[in-house]
């Protein structure tokens, strides 16, 4: 649905992405990740045509945004961190203005879209007097107002209360399982995308470093937290048995390998088990893993 | 249709700001100003003398249409061009310093209709706050003096001596000036627009634009220039003057206007080329 395809650009000859590609497939939540200044705000200017690519090319559904971008566009809804309305006017003028670049105002449809997002009661009130929440609850109508299948969303959740960002994770998700939306969500909140995301993608200063699915994070080795004492001679049992000691009180094991088999072994050697414990690697820990090169100091 | 829609929402945007409104409560202001000069019998005294040397009736051109015209001439160039290069300049610099623009950009348009858009309602404004002008100051001068009377026209610079007994032809005269002011005005929002499309803060488009129109306005003054004076840009935005001639000179007037017309086309070229290629970074 959303392919991009080896995409350069340098700011006064500092790149910001180099032969950066992904590929979004139709009703996939895709995340987007990376340190600011890693290329994630870049890809989504790119996307949207408000940067210009050195090299490379997105396409929308089959169209070029480079060639054709309003035509790429019509089908795209964004929102971002921060959305800047006409403060002076009210979220009704401003939905009316913005639908105006798309197509035309529908009352009755804004109404609807209005009223799904919870606005009903505010939206003839000048945006000045928004609170964030609601600002970002105009951000989502504003960009489902054309009715898009694409959703870009760039930090839509930051800056939002614990209850404000489930009730967009949930809306988020709903439209993806109601309406087979394709999103592409770049985001700092980690566990957010893990909770929203089909797959990810890692940006390292500009490049791609890693793009894979969320639950296939479960699929590599599994690690352990262990407590074992004597801590020497657990070690080597470990490592007889094809583990291998990450930290002191974490290893991993082989798939193969039974940790219900290791933890008899362990006892039987006269090793005490205090702990032995699955770790569930989260995205967090992968992230900083390739990032950093290490694993999460937790 | 989709365009008057999206110009409609443009000019919804333009009027819903303060900052609109003030050059309207500003030349309010200055007409009062203006009209409370004129009641003075000082001034009477004056402009008495000056009419008879002249062979004029004092009654008959001490009138709304002549106090109208002091105003379109006195407070344009001098008033009128900061509000225009304040709105003109604001036009695009100022969504992009919001971050309006990000939430355009995210809409299937181009960015020269975007700036065609923007372009015809600074146009719009420009052209209608003029009339504004002419109408406000007319009916603050009806309530001053009383409708009668003609038109009485003399502007030293272009050289343009006049006089209208009749009220409508003084009256028909003075709409036509009025039309050709808000043409020439429109030039001066091309340039804030340029400008304002270029990757600079609103108040530098503004600050820019008039440091431009002064400086023009100045050399111009200058004798050495002279010979050159119908390269200047003030002196070509004044030839709505001559529309007040007794004997229009259409070929002159059609001249600076065409002239007028190709800077505009120019700057706005301008405008759209630094728009087109600048990278707009969310």
């Amino acid at each position: 649905m959303l392919i991009a395809n080896g995409l350069y650009k340098n700011f006064g000859g500092k790149p910001a992405l180099a032969d950066v590609s992904f590929h979004v497939k139709r009703g996939e939540i895709y995340g987007l990740l990376g340190h600011n200044g890693a290329g994630k705000s870049t890809s989504l200017g790119i996307i949207l045509g408000m940067v210009m690519p050195d090299q490379g090319d997105v396409t929308i559904d089959g169209i070029s945004v480079l060639k054709n971008r309003s035509k790429a566009l019509r089908k795209v809804g964004a929102i971002f961190e921060a959305p800047a309305f006409y403060e002076y006017l009210s979220g009704w003028d401003n939905l009316k203005i913005l639908m105006s670049y798309s197509g035309g105002f529908d009352s009755e449809a804004a109404g609807k879209v209005i009223e799904r997002v919870g606005l009903t009661k505010r939206v003839h009130s000048k945006v000045r007097t928004y609170s964030h929440g609601m600002r970002q609850r105009l951000a989502l109508a504003q960009a489902l107002l054309p009715e898009p299948e694409v959703l870009l969303l760039d930090e839509p959740t930051d800056g939002l209360d614990p209850e404000g960002i489930k009730w967009f994770r949930d809306f988020i998700l709903n439209l993806r399982d109601e309406r087979g939306m394709t999103v592409l969500f770049n985001s700092h909140l980690l566990a957010e995308v893990e909770l929203m995301c089909d797959r990810v993608a890692i940006l390292r200063e500009g490049k791609r470093v890693f793009e894979g699915s969320v639950s296939g994070l479960q699929d590599d080795t599994p690690v352990f937290e262990v407590d074992l004492a004597p801590w020497d001679s657990a070690c080597e049992l470990v490592k007889s048995a094809g583990g291998e000691i990450l930290t002191s009180g974490r290893i991993s094991l082989p798939h193969a390998a039974d940790p219900a088999v290791i933890v008899e072994a362990l006892v039987r050697t006269g090793i005490r088990v205090r702990a032995f414990s699955p770790v569930r690697r989260s995205l967090e820990d992968l992230y900083m893993e390739i990032l950093n090169g290490a694993p999460s100091p937790n | 249709m989709l365009f008057f829609q999206q110009l409609r929402g443009e000019l919804r945007k333009l009027f819903a700001r303060p900052r609109t409104w003030m050059g309207y409560g500003a030349f309010i202001a200055m007409e009062a100003v203006i009209l409370a000069v004129y009641k003075l019998e000082r001034s009477q005294r004056y402009m008495k003398g000056m009419l008879e040397r002249n062979g004029l009736e004092f009654g008959t051109y001490y009138s709304s249409l002549t106090i109208t015209f002091t105003i379109m001439l006195l407070s344009m160039f001098l008033l009128g061009s900061i509000y225009f290069a304040l709105v003109a300049g604001d036009i695009v610099a100022k969504e992009n310093e919001d971050g309006n623009l990000r939430l355009v950009f995210a809409r299937p348009i181009s960015r020269l209709r975007l700036l065609l858009i923007k372009y015809t309602a600074v146009s719009l404004y420009t052209f209608s706050f003029v009339f504004f002008v002419g109408v406000s100051g007319y009916a603050m001068a009806v309530a001053a003096v009383g409708w009668e009377g003609g038109l009485f026209v003399m502007e030293p610079k272009m050289k343009v001596f006049a006089a209208y007994p009749e009220w409508w032809d003084g009256a028909s005269r003075l709409a036509m000036a009025a039309g050709g002011i808000g043409l020439s005005m429109i030039t001066l929002s091309s340039i804030a627009f340029m400008f304002s499309c270029f990757k600079i803060k609103p108040a530098a488009a503004t600050i820019i634009t008039l440091t431009i129109l002064f400086v023009d306005m100045i050399l111009q003054g200058f004798p050495f220039f002279k010979p050159y004076e119908s390269y200047f840009i003030t002196w070509r935005m004044s030839a709505w003057v001559f529309m007040l001639e007794q004997n229009i000179s259409w070929p002159k007037i059609i001249e600076s206007y065409a002239f007028l017309l190709g800077l505009n086309i120019s700057l706005f070229t301008l405008g759209w080329l630094s728009f087109q290629t600048r990278d707009f970074k969310t």
